[in-house]
């Protein structure tokens, strides 16, 4: 345990989630934060703390959040709009509670389905006004998205290790499988096969369409607290056993140094060096989809499958329910949309306090991974069920 | 063509930290950031070097000799000045000059289906409009 204070989650929730909700990015933010605290039993006057990671031009920021919800002073504030997805918010949120900055914190990720097309959206000032900063070397090339950077690891990986094409459509399958289970919450409800996967189009090749998440308006939000108020809440606590950040020297995703071993590997690395529990003791997993290479490359880097050998670890059916790591049991972001890593932490905990209603695993598990990004920045945490 | 009709390419916007970079380019020269205290290259330009944290920097010219770290091929247009050139290839090259130092670029004149990382590639230029050129790369013997 890393901190001062064992930091527990003791709530979840998720707002209305549609590719077109037609709701602003601050009514999805109070509806998560309404349901988060529904689901833990508390009012807006137990909260002290508001944490918010946000795309730069989608921002909702804390002290908004906070006054919104009628939170009448905030102990401990922060929004981000750099890094690894909700996980930032996530570990800024552990951060307050283990150091005794705030005792009960509200962390959010809320995202407009047009969010991450990037692209575009960042050019600003119309284009005839050009690009600048980092993107004038990529944009003016056709590097518009994350898609642009998700074809150039997976060709890396593949001319590396030899993995294939249909390893990665192994492990959307097997996502698309949880997917079923979790009907009120996917976006998909047939079963997915792998000739279907490799008949997706290509969006940057060898990237096929159904490698990429699905695009979604929604917010997510889960309420941390200290051991002690944890025991007197609704629900069953679950605990941060360890967590970590990690990132590459270079900032641009397309340029790091070595590309089949990026920030997860740093993240990693530092988080089970705060821990006495290993990959064998971690019963289920939820790593990040927005690209499914991206939940490959989390696999290596936790250990749970040997340097490049995530392809055939994933082909061979490992990532599901009776597999080594169950993973992304609600189906991960290609299914229940782009919650933009949250929903990895939310499904782990519905796995370890015993919430997943058909989804529970056959094996329950003690202790779950979460993690979230890739390339130049990622965050990953321990989460444990007592 | 009528005015509304017309699609323009996706230009860079110069900053006086980048500009060294396109006016090297119209001239078909491939300059890159380089530290005058320590001698690296730095790609994209940044007011420091990550070296030795000199600020002293400025520009030198490589020799456009490289090898394709990765690639791929793009095959849906982002912008609508894509929409009749998919598919074409979006690759990292990494300069012969130094270890790890990579520019996002294009790979042309090659045959998309025999393209490998690790492939020798040559600089070569695309002229984007009157203002910008932009350097591109082919396969070296291609």
């Amino acid at each position: 345990m890393s901190g001062k204070q064992r930091v527990a989650i003791v709530g979840v929730g998720y707002s209305t989630v549609g590719r077109n909700t037609g709701l602003s990015l601050d009514t999805l933010t109070a509806q998560a934060s309404i349901a988060a605290m529904d689901d833990a039993g508390v009012t807006p006057r137990d909260i002290d703390g508001v944490v918010v990671h946000s795309f730069p031009h989608q921002y909702v920021s804390s002290t908004h959040t906070a006054a919104m919800l009628g939170i009448p002073d905030l102990a401990f504030y922060s929004s981000s709009v750099d890094g690894a997805a909700y996980a930032v918010a996530a570990l800024h949120g552990i951060a307050a509670v283990a150091s005794g900055s705030s005792d009960m914190c509200l962390t959010l990720r809320t995202v407009h389905r047009a969010g991450a097309a990037g692209g575009t959206a960042l050019m600003g000032g119309g284009e005839n006004a050009g690009v600048g900063g980092q993107f004038q070397f990529g944009m003016p090339y056709g590097s518009f998205t994350g898609a642009h950077f998700a074809g150039l690891y997976m060709q890396r990986h593949m001319a590396q290790y030899g993995t294939k094409e249909e390893d990665f459509g192994a492990f959307a399958v097997a996502q698309r499988e949880y997917a079923l289970r979790n009907p009120a919450e996917s976006f998909f409800h047939e079963p997915l096969t792998i000739e279907e996967y490799m008949n997706s189009r290509y969006i940057a090749k060898p990237l096929h369409l159904l490698d990429c998440d699905y695009p979604v308006d929604s917010s997510s939000a889960l309420i941390f607290t200290t051991e002690e108020r944890a025991r007197d809440l609704k629900q069953k606590a679950v605990f941060f056993d360890a967590w970590a950040m990690g990132t590459t020297a270079e900032a641009d995703f397309s340029l790091v140094e070595d590309m089949t071993h990026s920030s997860p590997f740093m993240a990693a690395r530092r988080m089970w060096s705060k821990t006495d529990l290993t990959p064998s003791d971690v019963g289920v997993a939820g790593l990040y989809d927005g690209f499914s290479f991206i939940a490959l490359q989390w696999l290596e880097a936790l250990g749970f499958c040997g340097e490049g050998e995530s392809g055939p670890f994933a082909a061979a059916g490992n990532t599901r329910a009776d597999g080594i790591i169950p993973t992304n049991t609600d189906g991960g972001a290609c299914n229940v949309g782009r919650r933009h890593g949250a929903n990895f932490f939310i499904e782990v905990t519905r796995q370890l306090r015993g919430t997943a209603g058909d989804r529970a695993l056959p094996r329950k598990p003690a202790a779950g991974v979460v993690s979230n990004a890739v390339g130049g920045f990622a965050a990953c945490a321990l989460i444990t069920a007592d | 063509m009528t005015e509304t009709a017309q699609v323009r390419p996706v230009r860079p916007a110069p900053d006086s930290l980048t500009s060294f970079f396109w006016d090297g380019a119209r001239e078909r020269r491939l300059l890159i950031q380089k530290c005058a205290s320590c001698g690296r290259f730095q790609h994209p330009p940044e007011p420091v070097c990550h070296h030795c944290l000199s600020f002293d920097l400025g520009a030198g010219e490589v020799s456009g000799r490289g090898t394709i770290y990765s690639f791929e091929i793009a095959t849906q247009a982002f912008h609508p000045w894509f929409a009749d050139k998919i598919p074409f290839v979006i690759a990292v090259v990494e300069l012969a000059e130094q270890p790890g130092l990579k520019l996002i670029t294009n790979i042309v004149e090659a045959d998309l289906a025999a393209i490998e990382i690790g492939d020798e590639v040559q600089v070569t230029w695309h002229q984007l409009d009157d203002e910008f050129t932009l350097p591109v790369f082919r396969p070296v013997g291609g």
